[in-house]
């Protein structure tokens, strides 16, 4: 070995062994855990937190409670500083023989408190798998309601289901799937959970489950030659602020008279295919107006997707303006978090249609979802606030396709 | 309050510690006379390594010096440095986990492992990308980790110990990707730069390597998705320039300053491959289906019609990035369709069909270039001449999507499941 590796190995052994001190008063630990709280935005308290972090990495695990505390935090820079000292001390005090007591109970409360932070929780939950095996599969079916272990609940329920059906116990089957399908938040799983319980005879609707916007009025198509559409304004936009005229009718593209059309989306995720409900054209653009009915004044998020690009307006202020040619539609491409009056509010929005695909065969896809949901995915409880579909606001005018 | 005296001693103890720790590495630096792979497409960012010797072939189980299982997932390259590797991945419930790791360079050991949790998971693709899709990139002291999640990370090389973490998406909002986002960070000066163009506000920002916050940020409003790793090239007279790739244009800025200086037209939208920078000449390939083109940097404004020297449609790829050796131009397209162009005039010399689909982009020692399909099937040819000359064709027996590197004779190759460093025949690094 060179002297090099030598005075290197000597280093090493006594920075992390005979010269690391004494362990910190509560005092101490408080002031650098509060050190690395002030970390944030720009790099801000990083020297402080570094140094906080080798202070209190060199404790063992009675730190853990307070850590955990601290770990609780919307702050992702601090938390992560914090996840080095937990990282360190907890393989420290696993690699012991024999392993000395964790505070198991804690941290099983810590991992079932909802109100805790998730990623601190499944990190957790990791830790007493390795302490206790069979941890998670017996925490994990009470945590339906969970924000971090709903999927993974969901999956045991719809398990538990797959298993009743199997051996012939429908009834049961039922329960479990419903379960699972009450609780999914994630589309995959809420679909699974909609099939399932259609083979045991029972129809759910996914549509209200996600809160999906399926009732609409579309106007279009307008012209717009090649990419122009997007910046275009055209007058239902002129008139989102003082309020969309749903009785207006307008030049279109191809000369033609345009009107507001009454347009209810039957796709099981809310898609709304604009090659039928307007026209199958290209290089155009196409609106479509819809009033929901909130219960009270609430947050939500309006989560959308469309081909090709999305402006949203909502009671006449634009909250979401997205460029994206080509890209199909999918679910939850976009998100904004807008807050919802009580009672009727109302929204505009505008698809363009781009020039064909250099390739002919690849179809001109023009289409848009929406949905209005909590953070979490879930139903918000608005309501449609349009006129039933009839025949007569249903009639799509075609004399201006041409 | 803690004790003074104390904290004194404390900080008296650990200066000399750093001190000696300093001396060492330094020391250790001047004897090492190797070539590393401190970033994303290695010394020159141009996937070319100086390094003579690098085996030619191998396969699972013959010429394969370590073998290191890694966790989750990532297409970012492996990194050397003198005798540590650096790697990242992602893993966990939407790959809201992230790992940095060190691993040392001649046994494949892991030295150190920071876990960390990422702001911002974005939808990424199942096989061609992660969370740990840029790359990181090492100055041998430090190395700065980027994560699809708008995360940057600082660490000492040595052990791992955390310098700095910014969230730009906490920051800045959600870094809105459907492949989640792959640009490689750089270093300029004291500087790490970044390119962030997604469907949000993009942006460019230069943080400071010692601290971590902003030393300047652009705002790109406008300018959309791309996933591009952008390039620094020094000019003739000595200025540098940041070359950015994005949907529609390439542009310039002043690394310094964030200036902006000039931009050409003509790419497509999404762009993907990293720009190259070779005799003076810049090498771009646009998005899918877009051309390549030469452009001759420098100038001010729209340079399209009087610095682009060439541009030619065929055989452009989407995700691979181009590589050049001597007077040729690679491509190929993520169908396995190669092409080799003219770097002078940019038409073609031949076209061939190598099978399979390439995520990964090529790597080149000497004359020779490297080629990984994603089935882990590397062709290595003869660069540089007229004709197509297949030197090898060497099977590792998992995927591959990450792009290879070459370091001290050696071949760094990371699939799905474990980073693999090959050694040449005889057993030993030249």
């Amino acid at each position: 070995m060179s002297w090099t590796r030598v005075l290197a190995l000597g280093l090493v052994v006594g920075l992390t062994t005979g010269l690391l001190g004494p362990v910190a008063s509560a005092e101490e630990i408080g002031d650098d855990l509060a050190a690395v709280a002030r970390t944030g935005p720009g790099g801000r308290g990083s020297i402080a937190a570094r140094k906080a972090t080798d202070r209190l990495a060199r404790n063992g695990l009675e730190l853990l409670p307070r850590l955990l505390e601290a770990m609780d935090t919307d702050n992702i820079v601090a938390a992560n500083w914090y996840r080095i000292v937990y990282e360190q001390i907890t393989r420290r005090e696993l690699a012991r023989d024999p392993v000395p007591d964790f505070p198991v109970s804690l941290l099983k409360t810590y991992i079932t408190n909802p109100k805790r932070q998730g990623r601190v929780r499944r990190l957790v939950l990791d830790l007493v798998e390795r302490l206790e095996p069979g941890t998670t599969a017996s925490l994990i079916p009470g945590l339906l309601a969970d924000p971090e272990f709903r999927d993974d609940a969901v999956a045991a329920a719809l398990a538990r289901g797959d298993r009743a059906k199997q051996a012939g116990r429908n009834r049961e089957a039922s329960v479990e799937y419903r379960k699972a399908f009450r609780a999914a938040r994630n589309s995959g799983q809420i679909g699974t959970a909609a099939d399932r319980l259609k083979a045991v005879g029972r129809e759910v609707s996914v549509v209200a489950h996600m809160g999906f916007v399926t009732n609409w009025f579309l106007l279009g198509p307008f012209d717009a030659p090649g990419t122009t559409g997007f910046e275009l304004v055209l007058p239902p936009e002129k008139q989102v602020a003082a309020g969309v005229d749903l009785a207006a009718t307008y030049t279109g593209k191809g000369g033609g008279r345009i009107k507001w059309t009454r347009h209810h989306s039957g796709d099981r995720f809310g898609q709304s295919n604009l090659n039928g409900a307007i026209a199958a054209v290209k290089e155009a653009v196409g609106y479509a107006y819809t009033e929901v009915i909130s219960p009270r004044k609430q947050s939500v998020q309006i989560r959308c997707g469309a081909d090709d690009n999305i402006t949203i307006w909502l009671n006449g202020q634009r909250v979401l303006r997205r460029l994206q040619w080509l890209n199909g539609t999918r679910l939850d491409r976009f998100r904004t978090t807008v807050t919802l009056k009580k009672g009727r509010n109302r929204m505009l929005v505008k698809v363009c249609q781009g020039p064909q695909h250099k390739n002919p065969a690849v179809p001109n896809n023009w289409s848009l979802q929406l949905r209005i949901c909590d953070a979490g995915g879930g139903s918000v409880g608005v309501t449609s606030g349009l006129p039933a579909v009839t025949e007569k606001n249903a009639a799509v005018s075609r004399e201006s396709v041409r | 309050m803690r004790n003074t005296s104390m904290k004194r001693s404390w900080n008296g103890m650990i200066g000399r510690a750093l001190l000696l720790g300093a001396t060492i590495m330094a020391v250790a630096g001047e004897e090492s006379r190797a070539e590393n792979w401190p970033g994303w497409r290695g010394p020159d960012r141009n996937g070319v390594s100086r390094d003579t010797g690098v085996p030619l072939n191998w396969s699972a189980d013959s010429n394969v010096a370590w073998k290191t299982p890694l966790p989750g997932s990532g297409i970012s390259n492996p990194v050397i440095f003198d005798d540590r590797v650096f790697v990242t991945a992602s893993d966990g419930k939407n790959l809201v986990n992230l790992h940095v790791i060190c691993l040392e360079r001649d046994t494949g050991r892991i030295r150190w492992h920071q876990r960390l949790w990422g702001t911002a998971p974005t939808r990424y693709h199942g096989n061609k990308s992660s969370m740990a899709s840029p790359s990181p990139v090492t100055d041998g002291r430090h190395v700065w980790a980027f994560f699809g999640t708008g995360d940057v990370f600082c660490f000492e090389s040595a052990g791992g110990r955390m310098i700095w973490h910014r969230s730009l998406s906490g920051e800045y909002g959600t870094i809105e990707n459907r492949f989640a986002t792959s640009s490689s960070p750089l270093l300029y000066r004291d500087t790490i730069l970044l390119q962030v163009d997604h469907y949000g506000d993009s942006y460019l920002v230069a943080l400071d390597r010692k601290t971590g916050s902003n030393r300047w940020k652009v705002d790109r409003p406008g300018r959309w998705l791309s996933w591009s790793s952008p390039q620094l090239i020094r000019l003739k007279d000595g200025r540098h320039e940041f070359i950015v790739c994005g949907s529609q244009r390439v542009e310039s800025f002043d690394p310094g300053t964030g200036r902006a200086l000039w931009t050409a037209g003509e790419m497509r939208r999404e762009c993907i491959p990293t720009p190259l920078f070779i005799d003076g000449r810049l090498y771009v390939v646009s998005g899918p289906s877009g051309p390549s083109m030469r452009i001759r940097p420098g100038g001010t404004g729209d340079v399209t019609k009087t610095h682009v020297e060439w541009k030619n449609p065929r055989g452009s790829p989407f995700v691979p990035s181009a590589i050049v050796v001597g007077k040729r131009y690679y491509l190929v397209t993520d169908g396995g369709i190669a092409t080799c162009l003219d770097t002078e005039t940019g038409k073609s010399v031949w076209q061939k069909r190598f099978g399979g689909g390439f995520t990964a982009s090529p790597v080149a020692a000497g004359d020779r270039i490297y080629w990984v399909n994603e089935s882990g099937v590397t062709l290595v040819i003869r660069g540089g001449g007229d004709r197509y000359e297949e030197l090898a064709k060497n099977t590792i027996g998992e995927s591959v999507f990450a792009s290879p590197a070459i370091s001290q004779g050696r071949f760094f190759l990371r699939t799905t499941r474990h980073l693999v460093c090959l050694k040449g025949a005889s057993g030993k690094s030249p």
